[in-house]
């Protein structure tokens, strides 16, 4: 896996995604947001992010709709990484689902957008 | 003076025994040494060659006669002291042993067992009874009565009691015991060291908040070791549900509510985390402590509604702790930054002090850095301005027991009670100061779920001190290795996780 340069944020909270636009593209980052889960993944299939951070409460199409698009019988984003950024909490059952497609899954509340570029720096230099 | 209680009987003759022996050991003694000296036998011959040996010979003889004649005597003596109604710290005695069976001890002490058992169970208040209306009233009864037998085979259940037949034909009790208070578990330890002995459990439920036939009971279990007809444990239970439900929606109201907390809690502390250091060089003193004091409330709230969240996963059986190898250092660094953040925007000094070479344990390093967290925000709360917190950690046998002393208004005993159940809010603190009432609550289940206990002590006017203490990871090494292979490779870090990632490791 290459070194993390360009992310892309599917969220629709305005104030959330304005959020880690900012703080990303501060820390270095090049970053693209999309609002809506079938724009999330049509730019996910036409550029290939290193990074891609995923919403799951997502109007009209959910992230776990997204997911199976990008990620479902075969790998359309074969280079990108993906963490699920969400304020719901998961059960056992679809943390196992969800441990087979994506490569990280964190509460929004609890990770502030300086702890997520630490994380996302590890992550650029574990792999 | 007479023996009125009845565990001083024996140890009272055992002293008798030891004295008379000692006095006709001596007597007899002085009358063989006067015989040998009228005999003509010199002082030296006389000690070394028949005063000597027969004294040893004596005390032989009466250690061994003793033992036979008064480990019987010990063995009733205890056995009626357990059946009396007396109070007393008398262990039963314990016949295992085949040596017990062949003497025929064993099936001394067990008759008097059943006689006891018996006459207590033939002495109803009142009985004009036959057993079909018997039968009739246990079926009727407003609440569920369970009887199982010494291998614990459920032999009797009335209407109410949740149990179920299975497809091998087994009865099985429908309850979900919290998991370090199993009935199992209380009949494991009274079944090896108790004669009867009773246990109650509030709040059994028997199946997760949302089933449709769901109950929840209060218990009290007896134990009568070989009862008559051979039903050594009855369980009564009493339908609780409705009580419960009214805590419970208020739960499912709290957890809906957080979660939707959750949305503006994630842009507060967003916003502030990158405006912050963006005016940083403009800040004065004074705005910085207003920064300060908005990190250090949007991280409290974060906090509560993590407390709540977890409660009402717990209430569920949902809140799942996966267990590994943790430095209780490590864990504490998770959540120093904030903690010495809060204390100093209140005018508190955490103290904290871990001894080097602390064993490693057996941790959720999430779950047990929120305990942490609301042990040292507690502390934080209940001390007065310019107080010290003093965070230790030391060994205590298989465990390490990390505490947190404040010198506060501490609590008297009424208050200590009631302290780690849900919702528990102090009447004299209700008002004024803040919380939820259901960090110690949640804090309380984490800890026992990891197999630990927490503790308290306070004295009012004075100060507290609370502690939790967990396994060492050595201790428990071999069964977590057994369970928890499918989690390798994923790292969990303060809220979620990451697949291979270093970072949080410590």
């Amino acid at each position: 896996m290459p070194a993390i340069k360009t992310i892309l944020i599917i969220e629709d909270d305005r104030f959330i995604g304005e959020m880690y636009q900012r703080s990303l593209r501060q820390a270095g980052y090049e970053v693209d947001w999309a609002v809506t889960g079938r724009d999330g993944a049509r730019a996910a299939i036409s550029k290939p992010y290193d990074l891609i951070l995923l919403d799951i409460m997502l109007p009209e199409t959910q992230g776990d709709v997204v997911l199976d698009v990008l990620r479902g019988d075969v790998d359309k984003i074969p280079s990108s990484r993906v963490i699920v950024l969400t304020n719901f909490d998961q059960d056992d059952e679809a943390r196992k689902t969800l441990q087979q497609k994506v490569d990280g899954y964190l509460i929004k509340a609890d990770i502030t957008p300086r702890k997520l570029i630490d994380i996302i720096s590890q992550m650029a230099t574990v792999h | 003076m007479a023996i009125t209680r009845l565990p001083d009987v024996f140890p009272a003759h055992l002293r008798r025994v030891i004295w008379a022996t000692i006095a006709l050991q001596s007597v007899l003694l002085v009358v063989l040494g006067i015989l040998l000296w009228g005999a003509g036998v010199g002082w030296l011959q006389m000690v070394v060659y028949f005063l000597l040996p027969v004294a040893v010979l004596q005390i032989f003889a009466f250690i061994i006669i003793g033992k036979y004649a008064l480990e019987p005597l010990d063995f009733l003596s205890r056995t009626v002291t357990q059946i009396s109604d007396h109070p007393h710290s008398t262990t039963p005695p314990n016949l295992n042993g085949t040596r017990h069976e062949r003497t025929g001890f064993k099936l001394m002490v067990d008759t008097i067992y059943q006689r006891s058992s018996q006459s207590q169970a033939s002495t109803p208040a009142v009985d004009e009874t036959d057993a079909a209306l018997q039968a009739t009233v246990l079926n009727t009864l407003p609440g569920g009565v369970i009887a199982l037998n010494q291998e614990r085979k459920v032999i009797y259940a009335n209407k109410l009691a949740p149990v179920m037949t299975n497809s091998k034909g087994e009865h099985v009790i429908l309850l979900d015991f919290p998991p370090n208070g199993s009935l199992e578990a209380w009949l494991n330890m009274v079944e090896s060291s108790e004669v009867h002995a009773m246990k109650k459990w509030s709040g059994v439920q028997t199946a997760a908040p949302g089933a449709s036939d769901r109950r929840v009971f209060d218990i009290i279990a007896s134990y009568e070791k070989n009862a008559t007809g051979g039903a050594d444990t009855i369980i009564m239970l009493f339908d609780q549900t409705q009580h419960y439900s009214v805590a419970e929606e208020s739960l499912d109201f709290m957890a809906l509510a957080a979660h939707e907390l959750r949305g503006p809690i994630t842009v507060i502390r967003g916003y502030l985390d990158i405006l912050r250091p963006e005016l940083e060089p403009s800040l004065s003193d004074d705005q910085r402590v207003l920064f300060d004091r908005l990190d250090v409330s949007s991280s409290r709230l974060s906090g509560y509604i993590g407390n709540i969240l977890n409660a009402a996963k717990f209430d569920r059986r949902h809140l799942k702790l996966h267990l590994r190898e943790e430095r209780l250092t490590d864990i504490y660094q998770l959540v120093a930054d904030d903690l010495a953040l809060r204390a100093s925007t209140q005018n508190r000094l955490i103290a904290v002090a871990f001894p080097d070479n602390l064993p490693t344990v057996a941790a959720d390093r999430n779950s047990l850095s929120e305990v942490i967290g609301n042990f040292v925000d507690n502390a934080i709360k209940y001390s007065r301005e310019g107080g010290q917190i003093n965070v230790t950690a030391a060994v205590d046998g298989n465990n390490v027991r990390f505490s947190v002393q404040d010198y506060g208004v501490g609590m008297p005993g009424s208050v200590v009670s009631g302290l780690f159940g849900k919702f528990y809010r102090s009447h004299r603190s209700k008002h004024t100061v803040s919380g939820t009432g259901l960090g110690l609550y949640i804090s309380k289940a984490i800890i026992e779920s990891h197999g630990g206990q927490v503790g308290v002590t306070s004295t009012e006017g004075e100060g507290s001190t609370f502690s939790f203490s967990v396994p060492t990871y050595a201790s428990v090494k071999d069964k977590l290795l057994a369970s928890d292979a499918e989690n390798e490779g994923i790292i969990e870090t303060s809220s979620g996780w990451i697949k291979n990632h270093s970072m949080y490791r410590g």
